[in-house]
């Protein structure tokens, strides 16, 4: 009985501080400040630069306007997704949130967003890059904004592409033609040592092989879906374009024109004269080459040279409390100067056409001018449908099968059927009301 | 006569009682969910009305390529590592079960694999694996043929990326095998080896007629463990190859995880995961039917 007794006892004691905890804590809650309208953001925790330009905004913010207080709370990059969709289920979304570009048709079919059609300045709107409006619209509302676009095309070694007497394209409209593209890899392979004169990034992983390969599709006349309907995909993607293109890429790597860059150092070695990767490398590209750089389109299928686009987006979540107060914010995270201390530490492609004009990577005449007017006239969006993760998802086992010499029209055939099927099981992605 | 739940096994029952909810709640629960799931719609975040598709996802999956593929390179793996990775350990045991000083050192690198996380071995082995005359491994191909060896992609080539793999996990697993073996190998009375050297018995015959037959229960229970171990195949594949090249690698955890986490579709994921754990289930079942005839017989 004795123990029994002290078991008792023991249980108690556990119950009391147990108790006790949980008072603790909620009394040590701070009073929410009333006066205040608070915005929660969730944003990724990119880069260590990325990081500290945005915690600046939101001080910057806070300090602008006394009646507002932004809280930001900022996520590992690793399981940002997952963490939004979870917290979407639950319904925990933040008021403002950050989310890479190709989410967003899923969000926004979940009805996770609200439109921002009335929400930012007409002013704002109307100077973002036709890419940004692009992108963020769906079912004709604008859902997201980005601070920043991506550019996506191929660095050259001037000094080797002369050496081997090459042609060099300097705008969209003269990029070289797919044959003639053949033909340049020819002669510098004749001048190389292993042959290998191309850097696909081949050792990049996951949405690298979406992002930078169907453009050659988009060119050749294909697509990753039909974009009339959003609901086939076998006509577009497992065409005889799409198949010319994909047939053509295999055969740069048949060939052995490709530099597997285990080490990623391939086009800084200069072992490759070409290098197919987006603005990202500029920095390092600029520092280990000098003059030697130099800014191409990518190759031209037939219909022209087409490049990729999209990168972080923000949206303002359709529970969201104050709407107003999220809208002001997003359009102080527009404003030029923010946009180009942004763009300043990560390199992207400014977002609106006034912090372009004052960058100097971007304006007139700068360096990196070809992804400006890429972003203007030869970039495509990436699907606007909820379908995208099955798609990109595919496209990869596709292009993973291509790439190591399966059969082209085999691979983008099950890749089509995939995708149909996927759009057949979800209804074709219907819009669902809000429940 | 059914005695489980008599009165006196409560104070059994209550023992077990935490063990067996952990058990519920974290292996029975979603193993039910997944099972009702994967005749649904499901698909991660979708706002869709959840719907019965009865079959359909088995029927899919079963006639998937990729998936069929995933199911042969399981089968491909389990078959040449358990035998391979359970020989490594049984050799590695024995050569450290010698009384030798400093033994306790061989010991411990022999084990020191297994405390790494898949995650560090896999990212390691990638580098040892280097294509090109650079590669570690391509290097010592090299130099051990005399340079007959031309070097290899290991891990891009459709025939070498399975068993490259297969060497990793290996190397990797051979390490814990090798402590139950050696806890085996010293449960063995020295009196018999003592015997068998008077019957005059050379260390070959004390190996096949006293070690081997003494080790029979640690060698049921490694192979049962690895064959397990063997079939949950996923870290390696998914930092090393993400199942390429062609679906040479493709494992069905790789190929549920994709479905699941990649496509958002939980219920394609769902029928994997049953499938799976049928196969499991049943080589378990297969290989405790073999462990309790031996012990009907010894």
């Amino acid at each position: 009985m004795q123990t029994q007794k002290i078991f008792y006892l023991h249980a108690a004691h556990l119950v009391m501080a147990c108790l006790l905890i949980t008072l603790s804590v909620s009394g040590c809650t701070p009073e929410a400040e009333t006066d205040k309208q608070v915005v929660t953001v969730w944003a990724h925790s990119g880069q260590g630069g990325e990081r500290k330009v945005l915690m600046d905004q939101v001080q910057r913010f806070n300090e602008e306007f006394p009646d507002f207080h932004v809280e930001l709370t900022l996520l590992p990059e690793g399981s940002y997704n997952s963490q939004l969709q979870s917290a979407a289920l639950s319904h925990d979304l933040p008021d403002v949130i950050e989310f890479d570009g190709p989410f967003l048709y899923g969000y926004v079919w979940q009805n996770q967003l609200q439109p921002l059609d009335d929400l930012l300045p007409a002013a704002v709107q109307a100077d973002f890059l036709p890419s940004i409006i692009k992108q963020g619209t769906m079912h004709d509302h604008l859902f997201a904004v980005g601070m920043f676009d991506s550019g996506l095309g191929m660095y050259g070694n001037k000094a080797l592409l002369e050496a081997a007497g090459i042609r060099t394209p300097t705008s969209v409209d003269d990029a070289w033609a797919a044959e003639e593209f053949n033909q340049v890899l020819n002669k510098l392979a004749a001048k190389d040592q292993d042959g290998a004169v191309l850097d696909l990034k081949a050792n990049y992983r996951g949405e690298w092989f979406t992002y930078a390969f169907s453009p050659i599709i988009q060119s050749a006349g294909g697509d990753l879906i039909d974009r009339r309907d959003y609901l086939h995909a076998e006509s577009v993607l497992a065409g005889k374009e799409a198949v010319r293109a994909m047939t053509t890429l295999q055969d740069w790597f048949e060939q052995g024109y490709v530099d597997p860059n285990l080490d990623d150092a391939a086009f800084v070695e200069e072992r490759v004269a070409l290098s197919w990767v987006g603005h990202w490398e500029y920095p390092r590209y600029a520092e280990k080459l000098g003059d030697k750089l130099m800014l191409l389109p990518l190759p031209d299928f037939g219909q022209g040279s087409k490049t990729g686009q999209g990168s972080w987006q923000w949206g303002i979540n359709a529970d969201a409390r104050n709407a107003k107060a999220a809208a002001r914010f997003l359009a102080s995270l527009l404003r030029p100067e923010s946009i180009l201390a942004m763009t300043e530490v990560n390199g992207a492609v400014p977002a609106t056409k006034t912090a372009i004009a004052r960058s100097p990577l971007y304006k007139e005449g700068g360096p990196l001018r070809l992804f400006v007017e890429q972003l203007r006239q030869s970039s495509v969006e990436r699907p606007r449908t909820p379908a995208y993760q099955v798609i990109t998802s595919v496209f990869q086992q596709a292009f993973d099968e291509i790439r190591n010499g399966a059969d082209v029209q085999k691979a983008l055939h099950q890749a089509a059927a995939a995708i149909e099927q996927d759009i057949t099981d979800s209804e074709g992605y219907r819009s669902v009301p809000r429940s | 006569m059914n005695n489980t739940f008599r009165s006196d096994n409560r104070v059994g029952w209550l023992m077990a009682a935490p063990a067996l909810t952990g058990l519920g709640l974290f292996i029975g629960l979603p193993f039910l969910l997944a099972l009702i799931l994967s005749f649904t719609n499901l698909k991660l975040a979708s706002p869709l009305p959840l719907t019965f598709v009865g079959l359909q996802h088995y029927a899919r999956i079963l006639q998937d390529p990729v998936f069929l593929r995933a199911l042969l390179n399981n089968l491909i793996f389990a078959v040449v590592v358990v035998p391979a990775q359970t020989g490594c350990a049984l050799l590695l045991a024995l050569l450290v079960n010698r009384k030798l000083p400093g033994m306790v050192v061989f010991r411990t690198l022999f084990f020191l694999p297994v405390i790494f996380p898949f995650a560090l071995i896999s990212v390691v082995w990638m580098l040892l694996y280097a294509p090109g005359p650079n590669g570690v491994i391509n290097s010592v191909l090299e130099l051990l043929t005399f340079g007959f060896w031309e070097p290899q992609d290991f891990l891009h080539n459709q025939f070498l990326a399975l068993p490259a793999i297969m060497v990793v996990s290996i190397w990797q697993g051979a390490g814990f095998q090798m402590i139950v073996y050696l806890a085996g190998l010293q449960d063995i009375s020295e009196e018999l080896y003592e015997a068998a050297r008077l019957d005059g018995a050379n260390s070959w015959q004390q190996f096949w007629y006293v070690t081997f037959p003494c080790l029979r229960n640690t060698t049921l229970f490694v192979v049962s463990v690895t064959t397990i171990l063997s079939f949950r195949l996923f870290d390696q594949v998914q930092i090393m190859t993400k199942g390429g090249p062609l679906n040479a690698t493709a494992t069905v955890v790789f190929e549920a995880v994709r479905a699941a986490f990649e496509r958002q579709q939980i219920a394609r994921g769902s029928a994997m995961t049953v499938v799976f754990f049928i196969i499991v289930l049943c080589l378990t079942i297969f290989q405790r039917r073999l462990v309790s005839e031996d012990r009907r017989v010894g």
